[in-house]
C-alpha cells in the first residue's frame, strides 16, 4: 500500500486489550486520514452528548497518508476527542518526530478507549505495543517525564542513544493529570496539541504518555515524480519573501505586523495595540534576546519553531517558543512588558502542560475581574492588577488546582459567571480566542464564531493574503479555508506554511504522487467541505446549537479597535447561506445529500 | 570530493534521512539511510556513515562540541556492532556513504533547505 499503511492500532485502556484493524477503504477515500478520519470515527463511535472526561470518550492520535514520505512539512498529527472545555469534536494538530513513528511503526491511527485502573504509558515500538505503569511519572512535568520515559527505555529495552534521540514522545504535565480544562498534550520538548484540553482527556484515561518508535518504512508510488515535485518546490520556497521571514523568525515577525494593523490582543482585548510590544516590533530583536537555534518539525524544510533561553537560573533549560499567540495572550493581553517574563509564562505552561492560549485568556480575565473590584484580593491572595508578575504564581496554581486556581481550571465560562461577569471572557464556546482582535478584520470574528472547536485561530486562515479582507468577498473566503484546512489537516499538512504564499494544489499534488491514487483540487475541497459538515453534525447533536456561534459582547458591541465592531448577525447569515445551511445553522438535506451525509444528518434533521 | 557539515546551521528536519533512504532503497525509512541527524537542545548534529569496524571499541573519551558533552557513539562516524544506526534494520548489513554515485551526487545535499550540507573539493 502507497501513503496509507493500511492499519489501525485500537487500545482499550480498560481491559488493556490491544489490537489492530484493517483500515476501512472508504475512510481513506472520503476522508483522507488525519483529521477527518478523526472526525468519522469520533461521529461513529461515541454518543456525542457523552461528558468528555468520562471512559466513554475516545482519544485518537492520526497521522496522514502524506506523514513520514517527506512532502515538505507533513510532520504533523491530529489528536481528536470529544473537548472537555468547549464539548465541540476538538482537533488540534502537532509537530515533532511522534507523527512519522507512528507512521514507520505501521499505524495510520492509535484510537485510545476507557479508562486505565492505573496510570499507564502506551510505548508503539511497531508491533510491540505495551502499557506500561506511569504511576512513578504521575506528577512529573512534561521535560522530567521524557526524561524519565527515555532513561526507561534505556536501561528496560537497551536502546542506544541514536534510537532514543529518534523516538517521538507526547504526554501530559500535572494540569492533564489534574484535569484542567485546557491542558494541552505536549510533544519532543515544547510542542503542543494545546487547544481544547485533550491533555485532560488524556489524564481522564490515566494514560501519562505515548511514545513510539518505528523503524518500518513507507511506500510511495510515483517516486521519481515525487523526488522532482519536491525540489521543484523547495526552489519555490527559496524564493518566496513569506517563507524566507518564516524561517529566521518563525511566528516572531508578527507582533509587529499585529501592533501595525492594531491587532494585537491586549488587555483582555480592551485595545489592540500594545505599546509595551512596540519594543519586539522589530524580530530582530527577539532573536537576539532569546533564540538558541532554529529547529524544524520532522521533513519540513522551513524550520518556524526557535529554541529559546533566558538568562535565569530558575529556568535553565532551554524552551520552544514562545510563538506569537503565547506572547499576545500571555503577554499583552496580561499587560507584561518584558519578552523574559513572557518566556517564564511560557515555560511554565510548558512543563506543567497548559494551553498557552486559553491560560493566557483566563489570566487576563482574572486581571480584569480584579481591577473592576469583581474579584477581590482575599479570594486570590495577592494583587493581580494588569502587568504583574504574580501571574507566574497564579499559573502554577491553576494547574496544581491550588486556591482560586481550583475555579479557574474549570474554564472561562464557570469562573466569569462565579464573579458575576460571563461576559468578560473573551472566549467562543468556552474556549479563550487568540492574539488576533477581530475587530481589526471582520473575517476573523466570523472565523472564530463559526469554527468548529470553539475560538480558535487553526481551523481557518489568517485573512493577510489574495484579497482575504475584500468585505465583499471574505465571507465565501472563509468558507473555503475552513474546507481547505479540514482537508489539509486530514493528509496531514503543516498549513502554517501551505496557506498564503504556497496556496493552492499542492496537497492534491503530493497525495497523487504518493498514494497513486488521483486526486484533485475539487476533490480536496469536497473532501473538506464533508469533514466541516460532519464536525457541525457532531456539535448539533452534542447539543450546541447556531446560538453558540457567537462573540464576547466586547466584540460585537464595544467599539474598541478602529472605532468599530464585528457585525456578526449580519456575517452568519451570509455565512450559513454559503455553506448551505439554514438560517439557525443546520446543514440542509440537500447539502448533506450532496456530500453523502444524508444517514449522518438523520440524527438532527 | 567530500560532503562539508555545517552542524550550526542544521535544523533538525531530517529531510536528508529521508531522501538517502528513498535513493538507495526506493522506500522512506530513515533507519536505512547513511546519514543521521541527532537532535540536540542547543544544536543538531548531522553524521555521515563512514566505514564498518567489526569491534565495539571500549576507550570512549569524552567529546566536547560547544562546550556540551556528546556521547562519543554519536559524533562516530563508524557503523559498528553496538550501534542502532547505520545498517539494514531486518538484516543487519552495514551501510556506509557512497556519494550517490559516480560522479558524486548526494541527494542529502541537495535537499538540504539550511544548507547544513555541502557538497566540496578535497583540500
Amino acid at each position: 500500500m502507497f501513503g496509507w499503511k493500511g492499519k489501525l492500532l485500537r487500545i482499550d485502556l480498560s481491559t488493556h486489550l490491544i489490537r489492530t484493524e484493517a483500515l476501512p477503504p472508504r475512510l481513506m477515500k472520503e476522508y483522507i486520514g488525519g483529521r477527518g478520519m478523526c472526525a468519522r470515527i469520533l461521529f461513529d463511535e461515541i454518543d456525542p452528548r457523552i461528558d468528555a472526561l468520562s471512559p466513554d470518550n475516545k482519544l485518537i492520535f492520526a497521522p496522514g497518508p502524506l506523514t513520514g514520505t517527506g512532502a515538505p512539512a507533513a510532520s504533523r498529527y491530529i489528536v481528536s476527542a470529544k473537548s472537555p472545555l468547549s464539548n465541540c469534536v476538538s482537533s488540534p494538530c502537532c509537530g515533532g518526530y511522534l507523527a512519522a513513528n507512528l507512521k514507520y511503526s505501521g499505524y495510520d491511527l492509535v484510537i485510545f478507549e476507557g479508562r486505565s485502573p492505573e496510570p499507564v504509558y502506551a510505548s508503539i515500538c511497531d508491533d510491540r505495543v505495551e502499557l506500561r505503569p506511569a504511576r512513578h511519572l504521575w506528577g512529573k512535568t512534561s521535560h522530567d517525564t521524557e526524561e524519565a520515559i527515555r532513561a526507561e527505555m534505556k536501561s528496560g529495552d537497551g536502546l542506544d542513544n541514536w534510537a532514543l534521540n529518534a523516538m517521538g514522545i507526547a504526554n501530559i504535565g500535572p494540569a492533564g493529570e489534574n484535569l484542567v480544562r485546557f491542558a494541552s498534550i505536549m510533544a519532543d520538548g515544547g510542542r503542543a496539541a494545546g487547544r481544547s484540553g485533550l491533555g485532560a482527556v488524556m489524564g481522564s484515561k490515566n494514560l501519562k504518555a505515548i511514545v513510539s518508535l518505528g523503524k518500518g518504512h513507507v511506500n510511495i508510488a510515483d517516486v521519481e515524480g515525487f523526488r522532482k515535485a519536491v525540489m521543484a518546490f523547495y526552489q519555490e520556497g527559496r524564493d518566496n519573501g513569506e517563507l524566507r521571514k518564516r524561517r529566521r523568525y518563525g511566528t516572531w515577525s508578527l507582533p509587529g505586523r499585529a501592533n501595525a494593523s492594531k491587532s494585537q490582543a491586549t488587555y483582555n482585548f480592551k485595545e489592540g495595540y500594545s505599546e509595551a510590544f512596540a519594543k519586539y516590533e522589530d524580530p530582530e530583536v527577539i532573536r537576539d534576546l532569546i533564540r538558541v537555534r532554529d529547529e524544524a518539525c520532522f521533513a519540513c524544510p522551513f524550520s518556524c519553531g526557535k529554541r529559546s533561553r533566558i538568562k535565569d537560573t530558575d529556568y535553565p533549560l532551554t524552551a520552544k517558543g514562545p510563538e506569537h499567540e503565547t506572547m499576545a495572550l500571555l503577554g499583552s493581553n496580561c499587560g507584561l512588558e518584558y519578552m523574559e517574563d513572557i518566556c517564564r509564562a511560557n515555560y511554565i505552561c510548558n512543563e506543567l502542560g497548559m494551553d498557552t492560549i486559553t491560560a493566557g485568556a483566563m489570566i487576563s480575565l482574572a486581571m480584569e475581574l480584579f481591577e473592576e473590584g469583581h474579584l477581590p484580593e482575599r479570594e486570590i491572595g495577592y494583587p493581580l492588577p494588569f502587568g504583574s508578575t504574580n501571574m507566574l504564581r497564579l499559573l502554577n496554581e491553576i494547574a496544581l488546582r491550588q486556591g482560586i486556581g481550583d475555579l479557574m481550571a474549570e474554564g472561562g465560562v464557570a469562573f466569569a459567571s462565579r464573579y458575576g461577569h460571563p461576559e468578560l471572557f473573551m472566549g467562543v464556546k468556552g474556549m479563550g480566542i487568540p492574539a488576533w482582535h477581530p475587530q481589526a478584520f471582520d473575517a476573523l470574528g466570523l472565523q472564530y464564531a463559526t469554527s468548529n472547536t470553539g475560538g480558535s485561530h487553526t481551523k481557518s486562515t489568517m485573512p493577510f493574503y489574495e484579497g482575504r479582507k475584500d468585505p465583499a468577498r471574505f465571507v465565501e473566503f472563509t468558507k473555503k479555508d475552513q474546507d481547505y484546512i479540514s482537508a489539509a489537516d486530514s493528509g496531514v499538512l503543516c498549513w502554517i506554511i501551505y496557506h498564503g504564499p504556497l496556496w493552492g494544489e499542492k496537497l492534491a499534488e503530493w497525495l497523487t504522487y504518493v498514494t497513486g491514487v488521483e486526486h484533485t483540487v475539487q476533490g480536496m475541497d469536497i473532501v473538506g467541505e464533508r469533514i466541516w459538515n460532519l464536525e457541525r453534525l457532531f456539535n448539533l447533536r452534542a447539543g450546541l446549537t447556531g446560538k453558540d456561534d457567537c462573540l464576547p459582547p466586547r466584540i460585537t458591541r464595544e467599539p474598541r479597535v478602529k472605532n468599530r465592531v464585528v457585525q456578526l448577525d449580519r456575517l452568519l447569515d451570509e455565512y450559513y447561506a454559503s455553506r448551505g445551511w439554514d438560517s439557525s445553522g443546520v446543514p440542509t438535506r440537500e447539502k448533506l445529500q450532496e456530500l453523502g451525509l444524508e444517514e449522518e444528518g438523520a440524527y438532527v434533521l | 570530493m567530500r560532503i562539508k557539515i555545517d552542524y550550526k546551521a542544521c535544523t533538525g528536519c531530517k529531510q536528508c534521512e529521508i531522501i538517502c533512504s528513498l535513493a538507495h532503497t526506493n522506500t522512506v525509512n530513515p533507519w536505512r539511510s547513511r546519514i543521521r541527524v541527532y537532535v540536540g537542545e542547543e544544536f543538531c548534529l548531522p553524521v555521515i556513515a563512514g566505514p564498518y569496524t567489526e569491534a565495539a571499541c571500549n576507550s570512549k573519551g569524552i567529546t566536547m562540541v560547544d562546550g556540551v558533552e556528546v556521547d562519543a557513539c554519536v559524533v562516530c562516524r563508524a557503523s559498528c556492532p553496538v550501534k542502532s544506526v547505520y545498517k539494514e534494520p531486518d538484516t543487519g548489513i552495514p551501510l556506509k556513504c557512497d556519494f550517490c554515485g559516480e560522479p558524486p551526487n548526494p541527494q542529502c545535499v541537495q535537499w538540504c533547505a539550511p544548507n547544513a550540507l555541502t557538497l566540496v573539493e578535497d583540500t
